[in-house]
């Protein structure tokens, strides 16, 4: 829901997914990122960052597809100094009608409803760029 | 401090949205709220709601009863 907020929907998360293009059993290079960084992993795929931000570690995003098909059609937001590729409300919204979880049901009169708004709205979204790389949120 | 060109941003959103049928005076200021600020207010405003019920910690949600 990180990826929403930061593209005008007004809610509230708690923990922030990133979608990696890694094999589960490389999530230990992840790890040693999270360490690196002083924070804690609180199970294989959570941490939580030395500010308590809770990170969560997506091997997938169910409903949307393959990662690269995703990763090209990321929106790159500028945040916090650095350029983001983030997911666009289209594809957060399929995704969360396919994970169907009460949570996740919930946030989607928001999203629809945002979409609907932003139409024609100049909202500081900057496109994508094929050459960038990393991961969603 | 009231930052002025976040007002006039809002302010045209807020101008924008009269034109969206169906929306209440409070969701016309909220959606232009959120629509007319940058990614870092957005996120800033998100972390200070969350602090502002005592959630952004680790040990305040667990008390809140989250895992």
């Amino acid at each position: 829901m990180s990826a929403a907020i930061l593209q005008g929907v007004p809610a509230t998360t708690l923990d922030t997914d990133f979608w990696v293009e890694l094999p589960e059993r490389q999530f230990v290079r992840l790890t040693a990122i999270i360490l690196r960084l002083e924070g804690t992993m609180l199970a294989p795929t959570v941490a939580a960052l030395q500010d308590d931000t809770l990170v969560n570690f997506l091997p997938r995003v169910d409903g949307i597809g393959k990662f690269d098909v995703a990763f090209r059609r990321a929106k790159r937001i500028r945040w916090q100094g650095m350029i983001v590729p983030v997911l666009p409300l289209e594809l957060i919204l399929k995704s969360k009608k396919a994970v169907g979880r009460p949570k996740d049901l919930a946030h989607i009169p928001l999203i629809r409803q945002v979409l609907r708004l932003r139409k024609k709205s100049s909202s500081p979204i900057i496109r994508a760029s094929p050459a960038a790389g990393g991961g969603h949120c | 401090m009231v930052d002025l060109m976040n007002k006039k941003k809002f302010e045209a959103e807020h101008r924008r949205l009269g034109k969206f049928p169906g929306l209440s005076p409070d969701e016309r200021v909220l959606f232009a709220m959120s629509l007319s600020a940058t990614p870092d207010e957005r996120w800033d405003r998100h972390e200070r709601f969350l602090r502002s019920h005592g959630l952004f910690t680790r040990s305040a949600r667990k008390a809140f009863g989250f895992r």
